[in-house]
């Protein structure tokens, strides 16, 4: 286990997920959607730098989600 | 200058450290490096006529204005339903009507404006729409023509101008005369319940949200750009 911080806006919310979790898994927790209110078009960001979905996060990294920019439908 | 340091460490050794100190003739580029994600706040910073004030967010590559308005005019199709007009934004046979909707006091809505200065001329990025709750939590109204990042679908207008003053005024005039269309729409439902109006003797009144909590009709937002904004 690891703890990870993530913030939506201005609310945060810091827990403990599996020691695999990666930004994707985040990025599509119905978890952290229900707590902070993100929905499905995200990203990922730490330090300001977009994350790949793949990519593991970091035990103690505070994640920063933001709502991602849509193309016109 | 040069300063020399005895150190005692733990295991008693003596280490002796040569300081070394020189002012850095820092150049601009580096000044530029380190503050390339500072921005700073400043309110006031003009009047738009028939709008208010607007507020600045200064970074180092671009400015982000902050409007916040009391009124979003809606120029769409209507549909008078149990003796309310809702807006009916899909709909090509409704009757189109320019209403204005009256910002409630529990919505702050802030019209953003992105600037970028090159060359003498200043350049509109985009036009954004939040709207924000007490604690400036930033939601996405239950709008067509707004991506999921609150950025308006537009329509093309003459974004490059001698001024900022100039890119907010022209932005404005595009946010108030443009039809609202079905691009993009998602959330008719929350549209109806949002956005209603009682027809009057002369005009049309702005009902109050039909919802105890109006956050509940909005997609909550995160970005950079809307901690930028201010209310």
């Amino acid at each position: 286990m690891k703890t990870i911080t993530v913030k939506y806006g201005v609310d945060e919310i810091t827990k403990q997920v599996e020691a695999d979790f990666t930004f994707g898994d985040l990025q599509g927790s119905d978890t952290f959607k229900a707590a902070l209110g993100f929905g499905d078009n995200t990203k990922a960001l730490v330090d300001g730098i977009e994350q790949n979905r793949d990519t593991v996060i970091p035990a103690n990294a505070t994640v920063r989600i933001e709502t991602a920019a849509n193309t016109k439908a | 200058m040069e300063k020399t340091e005895i150190i005692l460490q733990t295991d008693g050794s003596f280490v002796e450290r040569l300081v070394s100190e020189r002012t850095l003739n820092v150049g601009q580029g580096v000044l530029d490096t380190l503050t390339e994600n500072v921005t700073r706040p400043i309110r006031n910073v003009f009047h738009i006529p028939d709008w208010g004030f607007v507020h600045a967010n200064a970074g180092l590559n671009d400015t982000l204005w902050s409007v916040p308005i009391g009124r979003i005019p809606l120029h769409a199709r209507f549909k008078l339903v149990n003796q309310v007009m809702v807006p009916m934004f899909a709909s090509g046979t409704d009757i189109e009507i320019p209403l204005v909707w009256k910002v409630p006091t529990e919505v702050k809505v802030v019209f953003a404006v992105l600037t970028k200065q090159e060359d003498g001329i200043v350049s509109v990025e985009g036009n954004w729409l939040f709207a924000c709750d007490v604690d400036k939590r930033g939601y996405r109204l239950p709008l067509p023509n707004l991506h999921d990042d609150c950025r308006i679908c537009t329509g093309a207008f003459d974004g490059d101008q001698e001024t900022a003053f100039e890119c907010v005024k022209a932005s404005l005039e595009q946010f108030g005369k443009s039809k609202w269309n079905a691009d993009l729409m998602r959330t008719s439902e929350q549209s109806k319940q949002f956005f209603r109006f009682k027809p009057t003797k002369d005009s049309f009144e702005t009902l109050p949200i039909q919802s105890d909590n109006w956050t509940m009709l909005c997609e909550k937002v995160g970005s950079a750009l809307i901690e930028r904004v201010i209310v």
